[in-house]
């Protein structure tokens, strides 16, 4: 069962859900979002602009050029042809070699200029006879009789001796403000012509039309002479002006460079001073050495991307909201099992804490408990002033693995005769303390009841009373304790009896080391037999005896490379080496020795050692 | 019969007694808190398996170090089998010690010294 949350929410409550990582992620994931539409937008807005350019460059610019090229060409094209109808008319040629005395011919030759201005759209039309110098406008009359001295009348000796069937003369005219497009056509054989004739053409209607191709107010279609001059510009103020004044010089020098009319027109492109980039398109034309030009702003020519941009911003602007929006509807309901699972995180550490602390407590009691244990076991244990008083010198080292142990030594005087004993029971902490009780307590009672100068007895009896104390009632019971131990009695500081349970007595003659061991035979437990003899061992006490006796704990002690026990032969070693010292001294060489080589290691067992001399020093 | 399989804690040995085999394994350290309650699941195993055991049984043990309780607890162990070996049963124990540890062997001595089964010192060589 999910334990139950409470529908209050606490302002911590509602802080979980959107905590500092929840944020950090959503405020990512609307920054991968924003990243990646405005990078699709940006990319689809570039690649259409690129396509969209691509397109203008190559087709519509060309088309432009090519439809205004092509309609100027055609125009001028079928007024070459009038001219040369008119320059081979066998009428007009026979009317102007008559030097125009035939008024019949003359009527033909008014009416036939007459009606190709009025019928054929064409601005003039005219004959000019090289045999009498007049010409003949097309309202049928003689409005000039040209001379090579006039200036204005140039362009008629130059076409008469210009050896050309067909050739063309602008004239800009000012008063008109217009330009006109004369088609000249020889009359006769071309070494001795008879005369010019030909039509004029306005380039007026042409120009206006150049309306229908402007994109916007700042572009411009020019048509400009082989010297660079425009000669038709939608703008009137632009003609007469050179090319030069409106683009750069760089650009004007690749104008130069345009191939024959029949190739394709060339593109160029540059930024002008206003750092506008501008398309610029050239058309040679095919009817003569004119060239025309378009001229387009990118920005106008690409009014189609500024709404492109527009849509590609608004959808984006749209999706995004909606993405985010999701996103944050999705991230909501991912949010609910997320806020469930903290606030259940929450209550579970709260239990935890909880038992925790309670935990807490009750170890404190126990450690209490056994702390006041220990107040206890250590008052059984002999005091150092005691201890003082039976021997000259001595240490003790009494380490319970916990705070109590199963380890504890025992001092009991009778005069000016001691009995010292160490025991080792079964078991560490509360159990080995308790047993150690039950243990001292006996002792105290027995040594009362038998010969306390024989510890063999001792311990005999001890055996008895212990398996009766223990195991009395349960037979049956799996339990089995007891315990290892050695006693000591001095007498008179002249003789010392030892008998030990499992434990040996280890006696420091000047430089040799005595082993006195103990039976093998602990006590106590069940299966102790109960008539079984301990040994006493004899010997008399010389003055620079030492005495140590220890328990397992020490010498089990793990450590080491291999982590194995710390063994007998160390302790020998110890003990051979550390004679000269003080016993105070030698107890902490004991205890540095033992915690080198434990390093890490925990205490396996209760360690106790006591060393003990008795001499007078 | 099934097989019996403890595995090794810090303070507790590898028991592995395959009754297929008849191979009974015991192998490390064995200094738990409370012995009896580690060895007493042991004991009525092999209670169970001493009876209906037919062919020869081989112990193997091998201990760097037992505590006294634990020791306590092997020798009322091992002396379930010496008790079916004094009825007939075939049952032979192989004790591994290292050397370097030289409470192992007087362990195994003490050990050897209060049994009657075959009992085999073998002396662990280094790799």
């Amino acid at each position: 069962m999910l334990p139950k949350i409470s529908s209050g929410k606490t302002a911590q409550e509602s802080n979980l859900i959107y905590d500092d990582s929840t944020m950090k992620v959503i405020v990512l994931a609307c920054l991968v979002i924003f990243l990646s539409v405005f990078l699709t937008g940006t990319l689809s807005y570039s690649i259409m602009e690129k396509a969209i350019v691509n397109k203008l460059k190559s087709q519509d610019l060309v088309y432009i050029i090519q439809s205004v090229t092509t309609k100027i060409d055609e125009r001028i094209g079928r007024a070459k042809e009038t001219s040369l109808v008119l320059a081979e008319d066998p009428t007009i040629v026979q009317w102007i070699k008559e030097k125009e005395r035939n008024p019949q011919l003359t009527v033909y030759a008014q009416k036939k200029i007459k009606n190709l201005a009025e019928h054929y759209d064409y601005a003039n039309s005219f004959i000019v006879s090289s045999l009498t110098n007049h010409y003949w406008a097309e309202n049928g009359k003689i409005i000039d009789t040209v001379s090579p001295k006039d200036p204005d009348d140039s362009w008629f000796f130059q076409t008469l001796h210009g050896k050309k069937t067909v050739s063309l003369s602008i004239d800009y005219n000012q008063q008109r403000k217009d330009t006109f497009v004369f088609v000249n056509a020889l009359v006769g054989d071309l070494n001795h012509p008879l005369g010019v004739v030909g039509v004029g053409l306005s380039l007026q209607d042409i120009s206006r039309q150049f309306q229908n191709y402007k994109f916007g107010g700042n572009s411009n279609l020019w048509l400009i002479d082989s010297q660079g001059k425009i000669q038709l510009s939608e703008d009137l103020e632009h003609r007469g002006k050179k090319i030069s004044e409106f683009i750069p010089a760089q650009i004007e020098k690749k104008l130069a460079l345009t191939g024959p009319a029949d190739s394709r027109p060339i593109v160029l492109q540059y930024t002008n001073s206003q750092h506008q980039i501008m398309d610029l398109i050239v058309q040679p034309m095919q009817s003569n050495s004119w060239k025309a030009i378009l001229q387009i702003p990118r920005r106008e020519n690409l009014y189609l991307l500024d709404s492109i941009r527009l849509n590609t911003i608004t959808s984006s602007v749209f999706a995004l909201i909606l993405i985010i929006l999701i996103f944050f509807l999705i991230s909501k309901k991912i949010a609910d099992p997320f806020k469930r699972a903290m606030l259940l995180n929450q209550e579970l550490e709260k239990k935890v804490q909880e038992r925790t602390q309670e935990l807490r407590e009750k170890n404190q009691k126990i450690t209490d408990s056994i702390d006041y244990a220990k107040r206890i076991q250590e008052s059984i244990l002999p005091s150092p002033e005691k201890l003082s008083q039976a021997f000259s010198d001595h240490f003790v080292i009494w380490k319970p693995r916990d705070i109590v142990g199963g380890d504890f030594f025992w001092l009991k005087s009778f005069g000016n005769c001691y009995l010292l004993a160490l025991g080792d029971c079964t078991g560490h902490g509360v159990p080995g303390a308790l047993m150690t009780m039950t243990v001292n307590s006996i002792l105290n009672h027995l040594v009362e009841e038998v010969p306390w100068d024989n510890p063999g007895i001792i311990l005999e009896e001890l055996n008895i009373r212990i398996k009766e104390t223990l195991h009395s009632k349960s037979t049956e019971s799996i339990s089995d304790d007891g315990l290892d131990l050695g006693i000591c009695c001095i007498k008179e500081k002249q003789e010392l009896i030892f008998a030990g349970a499992k434990i040996s007595l280890y006696v420091k003659k000047g430089e040799e080391l005595q082993l006195i061991k103990g039976d093998n035979k602990s006590i106590g437990y069940k299966t102790a037999k109960t008539n079984w003899k301990f040994t006493n061992h004899t010997l008399a006490i010389e003055e620079n005896n030492t005495f140590y006796l220890t328990t397992d704990g020490y010498l089990d002690q793990n450590g080491g490379e291999k982590d194995y026990s710390f063994g007998r032969k160390r302790f020998h070693e110890i003990i051979l080496q550390s004679s000269a010292v003080p016993l105070n001294k030698q107890q902490e060489i004991f205890q540095e020795i033992l915690d080198n080589y434990k390093q890490d290691q925990e205490q396996r067992d209760d360690i106790t050692v006591i060393g003990f001399r008795v001499g007078k020093i | 019969m099934e097989k019996l399989y403890i595995e090794p804690t810090k303070g507790t040995p590898e028991i592995n007694f395959d009754p297929a085999q008849n191979l009974l394994i015991l192998k490390g350290q064995s200094y738990p808190e409370n012995a009896f309650k580690f060895y007493e699941p042991i004991f009525h195993w092999v209670d169970a398996y001493l009876e209906e055991v037919k062919e020869e049984v081989t112990i193997e043990i091998n201990l760097p170090y037992i505590n006294t309780s634990s020791s306590k607890c092997l020798m009322m162990l091992l002396d379930k089998f010496d008790e079916a070996y004094n009825q007939g049963k075939k049952i032979t124990l192989n004790w591994y010690y290292d050397e370097e540890n030289e409470s192992e062997l007087e362990c195994a001595e003490e050990f050897q010294e209060d049994l009657t089964i075959p009992f085999n010192l073998f002396l662990v060589q280094e790799d």
